[in-house]
């Protein structure tokens, strides 16, 4: 239960490019082909083991709809990562990356560590957008890229968790203050208590990395 | 109603909470009127407690809307004193409560009461309450009444053969209950002192029940802990830096896991954390995000606010002063609340349903009505007496019991930490809602009378559902000693108190919300 680190993550993207998906493959393990219209945002929560260390992602689902941009706007704030994701076989859901990316940079931490997912990879035959014009979008604006079908799980795991990675390599680096909340990274519990009584036991075994 | 197996005890600290909120007075004053009320209790516990006939181990902790006192000096001095007609005024207070004002710039104050509630919960878990009330009243140098005492004595003797009638049963839960709030009472009598000065400032709160006391009793008691804890001061040293309530149940919850994994415990503790369950509910995130919608919000109507002038400005603050006083009334239904009777949910939900739909806008209680299910299956599992007879192929020493005082404890915690989480996501929703679209069909006054309702169903409930479940902890318990049941049972109050408040506040954190929604509205109706 307890964790080293808490990170932030938010999924944003066009309506219907399966980001409540992506979410449910990777806390449930499971693919729900029906889903509600997510309303403003919904949550999830992980917890994944990087470098030995347990962190814990505390996954922010937000709507797609225009509609509900102004709203989730707002929750974009103290996000340490986001998963910028659009439809493989939507060309519209890529053509709108720039407007969502603008929208991101502009409303979080200029830290924030960005995943940008080529999702429904399961669905070759109706592909409009090619691998490599993701690749190429990616590193034009820095991003981390990868396609993933939440169908089939491939590459849902490696989605979050190269995400996670990158956040976690640049705590490392210092680029992040792990003590401003605003960032999206909270320190565990079993940091925030070195002087208290760590009476080894149960607490031994997930001792997490020293930091302070 | 305070159902209590002896109302001399339980109605000592209500009234007196009662009468300590209202009139404010200093403590020594106070301290004479709770003497009065207790000998004038016996003359009208009749009119006030309706019957034994219920479980005397029912208790309503959380029907009464109030906010925490905060350390804000007194707006304006409080009415005056009334010292005449304590029945009424104690009827009064049954029939209408309020919560004090707005209160959501000063965080700091407020968040730190939370967190003292929050861990105290931790140590009510851990140590035992009546432990660490004990140690809270030795360090206050409250004596312990000794009519208290010989109650407790009487009760413990009385665990020894309950002849199976489940008159006897009830009164032995009782007994359990009224010392357990007697002791409350009697400390916080003792700690009027030190909380006057808070209670004067919350002009218009009206603290009533056993269970608020319980909850000073919460505060001031991890006060006490805190002197011997670094680990606590630690976190209270966190506190400063935070700003927000999510933020502070969170590290409240993280201190709690943290002694989980520090310390060997007993099963109990490992299941029933309520600051962990509420977060695993994902209670959190949507208390966090409807913290940034509010806070939004409020910066809004600021920016607005400040735009204006003359006329327009005029009329706005009436507006808003308006829906400010309907977040600030709240006024209970006593009679619905003593239900003894609990169903799987369908009033429930179905009253929920009913009054969501006056909002207008498209939000369901489904998850809400799920989470009551739930409960209620949860209820079922634990045996009542008339089952436990049957059910004699236990494989335990305790041969009749299926369901250990632990299993119900973690039973009740858990219902109140999915029901409240799931209550603060349809507050959340709500907000998302009101933000997104625009509603002809009602007034945003209106809408904020529908959530002042709301709020008190969701309350309600969560008063009716601890009482059943320190009901039915009372009633498996019946052979288990004082200090093993006590501190389960004031732990389910504690929890329902803390629930009933979280609801609350986020009905609170609704008020920015429809001032916006107000505004937009009345933006689109006149275009300039």
């Amino acid at each position: 239960m307890a964790y080293a680190y808490l990170f932030k993550y938010i999924i944003i993207g066009d309506t219907g490019v399966g980001k409540s998906c992506l979410l449910l493959q990777f806390t449930d393990k499971r693919f729900q082909p029906v889903h509600d219209l997510t309303i403003g945002v919904e949550f999830g929560a992980r917890m994944i083991t990087i470098d030995g260390k347990q962190i814990k992602l505390q996954i922010w689902d937000t709507a797609g709809q225009e509609s509900f941009r102004s709203i989730t706007r707002s929750y974009y704030r103290g996000a340490a990562g986001a998963l910028l994701v659009y439809d493989i076989t939507r060309r519209d859901t890529f053509n709108h990356l720039t407007t969502w990316l603008e929208d991101a940079r502009q409303h979080s931490n200029s830290n924030m560590v960005i995943m940008l997912i080529g999702n429904k990879s399961d669905l070759e035959s109706r592909r409009e957008v090619k691998k490599e014009e993701g690749e190429a979008f990616a590193r034009e604006h820095g991003l981390i890229f990868m396609e993933t079908s939440a169908k089939t799980a491939s590459n849902v795991e490696e989605a979050f968790i190269n995400t996670a990675k990158e956040i976690y390599e640049k705590i490392q680096e210092g680029v992040f203050d792990i003590n401003n909340e605003a960032n999206g990274i909270k320190i565990g519990p079993q940091h925030a208590a070195t002087n208290s009584t760590l009476a080894g036991g149960q607490g031994g075994q997930q001792a997490g990395g020293g930091c302070c | 109603m305070f159902l209590e197996g002896s109302p001399e005890h339980k109605s000592g600290s209500a009234r007196y909470c009662y009468k300590m909120s209202e009139n404010g007075r200093p403590a020594a004053d106070l301290q004479e009127n709770v003497k009065d009320n207790t000998l004038k209790e016996e003359t009208d516990s009749d009119s006030f407690y309706d019957a034994q006939s219920d479980s005397s181990a029912d208790v309503a902790p959380t029907r009464k809307t109030r906010k925490r006192p905060e350390n804000k000096p007194p707006p304006e001095l409080l009415e005056s004193p009334k010292s005449a007609g304590v029945a009424e005024n104690v009827s009064k207070a049954s029939t209408q409560t309020s919560v004090s004002e707005g209160g959501w710039g000063s965080w700091g104050s407020w968040g730190k009461s939370l967190l003292s509630t929050a861990t105290a919960t931790v140590a009510t878990v851990g140590q035992g309450l009546s432990q660490v009330i004990e140690k809270a009243e030795t360090s206050l140098g409250i004596p312990s009444p000794s009519e208290l005492s010989t109650q407790v004595e009487k009760e413990q003797e009385a665990d020894a053969p309950p002849s199976s009638s489940e008159e006897n049963t009830a009164e032995g839960s009782g007994t359990v209950l009224g010392s357990a709030m007697g002791m409350l009472s009697s400390s916080s009598m003792g700690m009027l002192s030190s909380l006057s000065s808070a209670v004067q400032n919350t002009s218009k709160t009206v603290i009533s029940g056993g269970l608020d006391a319980l909850e000073f009793i919460g505060k001031k008691t991890m006060d006490v802990i805190a002197e011997g804890d670094p680990g606590f001061k630690k976190t209270k040293g966190l506190m400063n830096r935070s700003s927000t309530l999510s933020q502070v149940l969170r590290e409240a919850k993280e201190r709690e896991q943290q002694q989980t994994a520090e310390k060997v415990t007993s099963e109990t503790e490992k299941k029933a954390h309520y600051g962990m369950l509420f977060d695993e509910f994902q209670g959190l995130s949507h208390l966090e995000a409807l913290e940034i919608l509010s806070r939004e919000s409020e910066a809004k109507v600021k920016s607005v606010l400040s735009t204006l002038s003359g006329e327009e400005l005029t009329t706005l603050r009436d507006d808003l002063e308006q829906i400010k006083e309907s977040f600030s009334l709240m006024e209970f239904d006593d009679e619905e609340v003593d239900d003894p009777q609990v169903d799987d949910g369908e009033n429930f939900t179905k009253e929920l349903t009913d009054t969501l739909k006056k909002l207008h806008i498209s939000t369901s209680a489904e998850r809400l009505g799920k989470a009551r299910r739930n409960a209620f299956e949860r209820i079922v599992k634990i045996p009542t007496e008339a089952k436990q007879q049957q059910d004699e192929s236990s494989e335990q020493e305790a041969p009749v019991i299926t369901c250990t005082v632990e299993d119900a404890h973690c039973y009740a915690i858990t219902s109140l930490a999915e029901l409240t989480a799931r209550s603060i996501e349809q507050f959340h929703k709500v907000a998302e809602m009101l933000l997104h679209t625009s509603v002809e069909e009602v007034t945003a006054l209106e809408q904020a009378k529908v959530l002042a309702q709301i709020t008190i169903v969701l309350c309600k409930e969560i008063s009716v559902l601890s009482k059943k479940f320190t009901a039915c902890l009372a009633t498996i318990g019946t052979n288990e000693k004082g200090e093993v049941l006590n501190p389960l049972i004031t732990g389910v109050f504690l929890e329902a108190s803390n629930s009933a408040s979280y609801i609350q506040d986020a009905f609170q954190l609704l008020m920015p919300v429809i001032e916006v929604s107000h505004i937009q509205r009345t933006a689109e109706s006149s275009p300039r």
